[in-house]
C-alpha cells in the first residue's frame, strides 16, 4: 500500500497566541518519571487516588441497535471499577484522576480508529484530540487562526452559539450565499477572489455540511469536492462543523406511498452508505473536523473530539490543559467501555442505523404533515439529514411590503401556542432591519412528540394564515 | 432554565436583617463584557407553557439515549473511631426518567441544559456556600464550572482584555499564567512572604500605577496557594480586602485547597494524633465548631460584592471528574453564564449529576463533612511526616514554608552567585540521585521565560500528596545529596554515580544537616 503524503504545513496561519502554545513545563516533568520508575517524583501537584472516594461506575446500557422506545429493553450492564483495568479499559481511578488534554487513551483510541474507519483521512500525520462538544471545540478551532480584527466566513444562516462566541472576540462574519445544498462555491470563490485588502483576507471559512443548522442542508459528495476546490485555490482552513454527520437518513418517500416501515427504512444509509466527509477528501490537511457525543449518544455527556494534522491538534491540547483540561472523567469512561467493549465498533454502527431510523420516522412524519397543512403558505427544502426543517414563509402582498411582519407572524404563533425559531436568530449580520424581515423560520422535528407534530402543524397553519393567504 | 440565584432574604445570614446589595462593579468590566447580552436565541426558548408545542429547540429525544441507568459505588466515610470496621460502601443510582430523589433524572441530566448547570448540583453548592461562608451581601448565587482553570480564564475575561494587567502573586499557578499569555494579559507581580501575597506591596503597586489602563482585578491562591504552600491568616485577608477596596479592584479566590487546611503542626507520626489534634470544621445545621476552624475565606470577608470565588472538586472528590463552582454576584453570574454558553455550555451532567446525588443524598452534608474531615486527616498526615523528614535531611540545606494547608512544600535554596546556571545542574543531579521535584521557574510571575536570574536563590516546589508515604524519607535523602553535591564538589558529575546511591561528600559528615526547620520569606 503507498504511504500516505504529509499534510500541508499551515502553520504560518496560526495566531501569535498559538504559536506561543506550548507543552506545560510541569506536565513535562513526566518524561523523566516514566522513563525511570525507580526515580521518587515530587514534582507533580496531583492528589493520590485513594482519596478518590469512587470505588466504581457502571451503567445498563441498551443493546446496540434496540430501540429505547420499546416497552421492555434488551440492555446490559457496563462498569468501570477503580484499580480493575481490563484488556482495553483503564482503571476508573485513571479516568479521574489529572491528565494532559489529548484524552484519556481508551477514549481516544475508539475515536480514532472510527475516524479511520469512517473517514479514512488521506494524509499520514492526522491526530485527535478531545473537546468537551462542539461549541467547546469551535472556540478551539477559532482561537487556533483568529485574533481581533480577523474575519470569519461563513453561511449566510448560522449556528448561534457559533455568532455569539466571535463577536466578543472582536472577529468580523462574513456570509456567504447558500443554496438547497449550503454554501454556494462560486459565491465563496467570488468573495475571496474579489476581497479588496490581502492584510485583511479570510483564512478560515466554517461550515456545517451535513443537516446545516439551521438550513437543514446537507451537500452533495460533488458539493464537497467543490467547496474543498475553492478553499485550496484560496488557502483556507475548512472549519467543518458535523454533530449530525451520522443523521443522514436517505431519501424521503410519502407515507402514503411506502407504509410498510421495514421497507421504508431499508435503506439507510448506516455508516458505510453516508455521503463522505470533507475530512475524508481533504488531501491538504486543511479541515478540522469537530465530531461530538451529542446528538448520536447524549448531550450532557458533553465529549467529543477534533480531527486534524498533528502539529494542530497539539495545539489544541495545549490549549485544553489551560482551559477545560479533558472531558469529565466520567462521561469518557462511559463512552470508551460502551465503545471498546460493549458494543464495540459494529454495535456502534447499529446504534447509530437506530438513531437514524427514529430520526428518519420523525422527518417522514414531519414532512407530511407540513406538505398538507402548510400547502401555498410556505415553501422547503426536504431535508436528508439531522433534525431541521427550513421554511421560508409565502407571504401575501400586502404582507411581504410591510416593515415588522416577521415579528407579528412570531406573535401570532405564540398567540397560536407554537414555537418555531424566528430566522433573524441565525443570522451572521445580527438583527438588521434587512434581516428581521426574511421571510424565514427553523422547525425542529426531534423534539416534540410525534403524536403533537399534527396539532403543532395545523397552529402553525392557522398562525401564518393572515399573512399568506392571496388576497382575492 | 433560569440561573439559581435565590433572593437575599433567602440568604441573609444568622441576623434575619436585609444585607446589602453588592457594589456594581460593572465600571470596572471590560468593554466587551459590558455588551455581552443574554443569548437572543435561548430567550426565544423563554418558558413554554404546557400548551406551548415546542419545536424551536434543536435537541435530541430522550428515546435516543441509550444510557438507561448510571450506578456508582462509592465509599461511607466513616470517623476513623470507626475504623476498626472495614471501609463500607453506598450504591447510588440515576434513573432514566424518572426523578431521583433530590436529584434530577438521568433524562434531564443527559439532556442540554442550560450555562448555569444542573439545579440540584447548584442548590446544594448554594446551600453549603451559605453555611461555610455567609457572605455578607444580598445577590449572590453560584453556577457551575468544569474546574478552576477554566473558571480562571473566564472570570479574567471580565475584567482584563488584551493589553491590560493583572495583579497576580509572584509565584503563582502556572495554568493561570498560560491563560494569561492567551488572552494577552500581562501579570503584574506582587512581593509575598510566608503568608502569601504582601499588601503593602499591593498597595503600593496599586497606588503607583501609571499604565495607560486602570487595574481592575487581582488574582490569588490564598489557601495552601500553588507554589508556596502558604495560607493567608484572617488578619492577612482582612489587609488584602482593604486594599483591594481601597483600588477599586475585583478579587478572583482560587481555593481549590480551601478544606485540605491541617491540624497544627505535629512531628508525630501517627494517623491517630493527626486526627486527634485535627479538630476542624464539623458543621451541623449552620454551627462551626471552634476546635480548629477554618481561616475564613476572602468571600466571608467580602462586603461588596468583589470577591469571584472559585471553588473545585479536583482535590476534595477528584481531579477529571471536571466539576467545580463559581460563587459572585448574581449580575456577575450571568456573564460567565453567557461565556458557559458560548464555549463548554456546562460540565457534564452525569458528572454532576452523580455528585448531586452523593451530596444531596447518599451522604448528605453529614457525610461530606466526615469525607471533608478525613481528607484533611489525611493531608495533616503526610505534612507532618513529610516536615519532619525534612528537618531531618535537608534543614540546613534549604529555608522552606511550613504548610498549613494543602500538598505543596516550597523551599528556597542557596546556591551561589549564579542560580541560573546552577539551577539546571541541581535538577540534573536530582536526577541522578533519583528524585524529582518541581523547579521555581514555571511559577514565576515576572520573567518572560520565568527565569529568576537577578536571584541567587532557586526554589523547589515539592508535592506531598501523591508518592507513597515511606519514600519521602529516601526522596528527601536523595535531594540532601543532590545539594551538597552542588555545593561542594566543582567537578560535580564525576561525584554522582546514577545508581541512586550518591556519593556522600565530607560536608554531610561535617554535620551540616541540623534538625531545626527554618522558617523563611519567600522575597528575592
Amino acid at each position: 500500500m503507498p504511504s500516505k503524503p504529509h499534510s500541508k504545513d499551515l502553520s504560518d496561519l496560526f495566531s501569535e497566541v498559538t504559536k506561543l502554545r506550548k507543552n506545560s513545563p510541569l506536565k513535562s516533568l513526566q518524561k523523566y518519571m516514566d522513563a525511570d520508575p525507580t526515580i521518587v517524583s515530587l514534582g507533580a501537584g496531583l492528589p493520590h487516588p485513594d482519596t478518590f472516594p469512587f470505588v466504581s461506575i457502571g451503567s445498563t446500557v441498551a443493546e446496540a441497535g434496540v430501540s429505547v422506545t420499546d416497552s421492555s429493553v434488551a440492555a446490559k450492564a457496563i462498569s468501570v471499577s477503580s484499580k480493575q483495568p481490563t484488556a482495553k479499559i483503564e482503571g476508573l481511578e485513571r479516568f479521574l484522576q489529572y491528565g494532559n488534554g489529548r484524552g484519556v487513551p481508551s477514549y481516544t483510541r475508539f475515536v480514532q480508529e472510527h475516524t479511520e474507519r469512517v473517514h479514512s483521512p488521506l494524509y499520514e500525520d492526522w491526530d485527535v484530540v478531545v473537546s468537551a462538544g462542539n461549541t467547546d471545540a469551535f472556540t478551539k478551532a477559532i482561537a487556533l487562526f483568529y485574533q481581533s480584527g480577523d474575519t470569519l466566513i461563513v453561511d449566510e444562516w448560522t449556528y448561534p452559539a457559533a455568532i455569539e462566541t466571535v463577536r466578543p472576540m472582536g472577529i468580523r462574519l462574513e456570509p456567504v450565499k447558500m443554496d438547497s445544498e449550503g454554501m454556494v462555491p462560486s459565491e465563496l470563490d467570488h468573495l475571496c477572489t474579489t476581497w479588496d485588502r490581502p492584510e485583511t483576507a479570510p483564512r478560515l471559512v466554517y461550515m456545517v455540511p451535513t443537516a446545516q443548522n439551521p438550513t437543514g442542508a446537507t451537500m452533495s459528495l460533488a458539493r464537497r469536492h467543490d467547496i474543498y476546490s475553492v478553499a485550496q485555490k484560496h488557502n483556507l482552513v475548512i472549519i467543518e462543523d458535523d454533530p449530525y454527520y451520522y443523521l443522514q437518513l436517505g431519501s424521503y418517500k410519502p407515507l402514503a406511498e411506502a407504509n410498510d416501515p421495514e421497507d421504508r427504512y431499508k435503506n439507510l444509509p448506516g455508516i458505510t452508505s453516508l455521503t463522505p466527509s470533507l475530512l475524508s477528501i481533504d488531501i491538504d490537511g486543511r479541515v478540522i473536523r469537530l465530531d461530538s457525543f451529542s446528538k448520536i449518544l447524549a448531550p450532557g455527556l458533553r465529549c467529543g473530539w477534533i480531527t486534524a494534522p498533528k502539529y494542530i491538534t497539539d495545539k489544541i491540547q495545549f490549549h485544553n490543559e489551560t482551559s477545560i483540561q479533558q472531558p469529565a472523567g466520567f462521561s469518557q469512561a462511559i463512552v470508551s467501555k460502551l465503545m471498546n467493549e460493549a458494543w464495540g465498533h459494529v454495535g456502534w454502527e447499529k446504534h447509530l442505523v437506530q438513531t437514524q431510523r427514529q430520526y428518519a420516522e420523525r422527518r417522514d412524519m414531519f414532512v407530511d404533515i407540513c406538505q398538507s397543512y402548510l400547502k401555498g403558505k410556505v415553501e422547503f427544502t426536504i431535508p436528508t439529514a439531522g433534525m431541521f426543517l427550513w421554511l421560508r414563509v409565502l407571504l401575501n402582498e400586502t404582507a411581504s411590503k410591510r416593515k415588522g411582519v416577521m415579528g407579528e407572524i412570531f406573535e401570532s404563533m405564540l398567540n397560536n401556542h407554537v414555537l418555531l425559531v424566528p430566522g433573524y436568530m441565525f443570522s451572521p449580520l445580527g438583527q438588521t432591519e434587512e434581516v428581521l424581515d426574511k421571510p424565514y423560520m427553523r422547525a425542529a422535528f426531534s423534539y416534540a412528540a410525534e403524536s403533537s407534530f399534527e396539532v403543532a402543524i395545523s397552529r402553525l397553519a392557522q398562525a401564518l394564515e393572515p399573512f399568506t393567504c392571496r388576497n382575492i | 432554565m433560569a440561573p439559581n440565584m435565590t433572593t437575599s432574604a433567602a440568604c441573609a445570614g444568622d441576623t434575619g436583617a436585609a444585607l446589602p446589595p453588592p457594589r456594581d462593579l460593572s465600571d470596572i468590566f471590560v468593554p466587551a463584557m459590558r455588551i455581552h447580552k443574554k443569548s437572543a436565541f435561548k430567550s426565544v426558548m423563554g418558558d413554554p407553557t404546557s400548551t406551548m408545542i415546542n419545536m424551536a429547540g434543536g435537541v435530541p429525544h430522550p428515546n435516543t439515549f441509550p444510557i438507561l441507568q448510571l450506578q456508582a459505588k462509592v465509599v461511607s466515610p466513616t470517623s476513623r473511631q470507626d475504623k476498626a470496621l472495614s471501609p463500607s460502601t453506598a450504591n447510588l443510582v440515576l434513573d432514566k426518567s424518572q426523578k431521583n430523589r433530590s436529584t434530577e433524572s438521568l433524562d434531564e441530566l443527559l439532556q442540554y441544559g442550560a450555562g448555569s448547570g444542573v439545579d440540584s448540583y447548584c442548590d446544594f453548592l448554594k446551600r453549603y456556600t451559605q453555611i461555610v461562608h455567609n457572605p455578607r451581601y444580598a445577590d449572590w448565587g453560584v453556577i457551575a464550572s468544569c474546574g478552576n482553570t477554566d473558571a480562571i480564564g473566564k472570570a479574567v475575561s471580565l475584567f482584563c482584555e488584551a493589553g491590560d494587567s493583572l495583579l497576580v502573586e509572584k509565584w503563582t499557578f502556572p495554568g493561570a499564567l498560560s491563560s494569561l499569555v492567551a488572552a494577552k494579559v500581562q501579570p503584574l507581580a506582587v512581593e509575598m512572604d510566608g503568608e502569601g501575597m504582601d499588601p503593602e506591596s499591593l498597595d503600593n503597586i496599586c497606588s503607583r500605577w501609571a499604565g495607560p489602563k486602570p487595574l481592575r482585578a487581582m488574582y490569588l491562591v490564598p489557601t495552601g496557594q500553588n507554589p508556596t504552600g502558604a495560607t493567608m491568616s484572617l488578619e492577612r485577608r482582612q489587609k488584602i480586602y482593604a486594599v483591594a477596596c481601597k483600588h477599586n479592584l475585583a478579587i478572583i479566590e482560587d481555593d481549590p485547597y480551601y478544606f485540605l487546611q491541617f491540624a497544627p503542626f505535629s512531628a508525630s507520626r501517627s494517623l491517630e494524633n493527626a486526627v486527634g489534634a485535627a479538630g476542624l470544621l464539623d458543621v451541623d445545621s449552620g454551627e462551626q465548631q471552634q476546635v480548629d476552624p477554618l481561616v475564613p475565606s476572602l468571600l466571608s470577608l467580602d462586603t461588596e460584592g468583589r470577591v469571584i470565588r472559585l471553588d473545585s472538586f479536583s482535590k476534595i472528590l477528584a481531579p477529571n471528574l471536571r466539576c467545580g463552582w463559581i460563587t459572585a454576584p448574581s449580575y456577575i453570574l450571568d456573564k460567565l453564564q453567557i461565556l458557559n454558553e458560548s464555549t463548554i455550555l456546562q460540565p457534564s451532567g452525569l458528572a454532576q449529576g452523580l455528585i448531586s446525588k452523593l451530596l444531596n443524598d447518599t451522604w448528605g452534608l453529614e457525610g461530606w463533612n466526615q469525607h471533608l474531615r478525613n481528607l484533611r486527616a489525611t493531608y495533616t498526615f503526610r505534612r507532618n511526616v513529610f516536615v519532619r523528614m525534612v528537618d531531618l535531611h535537608v534543614a540546613g540545606l534549604v529555608d522552606y514554608v511550613l504548610p498549613s494547608a494543602g500538598m505543596f512544600l516550597w523551599m528556597k535554596i542557596n546556591l551561589g552567585p549564579d542560580a541560573a546556571e546552577a539551577m539546571p545542574r541541581l535538577l540534573e543531579t536530582m536526577k541522578k540521585c533519583g528524585v524529582m521535584m518541581a523547579p521555581g521557574a514555571p511559577f514565576y510571575s515576572s520573567g518572560s521565560s520565568g527565569s529568576n536570574s537577578s536571584s541567587s536563590d532557586c526554589y523547589l516546589r515539592a508535592a506531598f500528596a501523591l508518592v507513597d508515604v515511606a519514600m519521602f524519607e529516601p526522596a528527601l535523602k536523595r535531594l540532601a545529596q543532590a545539594i551538597v553535591a552542588i555545593r561542594e564538589t566543582a567537578d560535580y558529575p564525576s561525584a554522582v554515580q546514577n545508581t541512586h546511591t550518591c556519593n556522600v561528600p565530607n560536608a554531610m559528615q561535617k554535620g551540616l544537616l541540623s534538625p531545626a526547620p527554618g522558617k523563611m520569606t519567600i522575597s528575592s
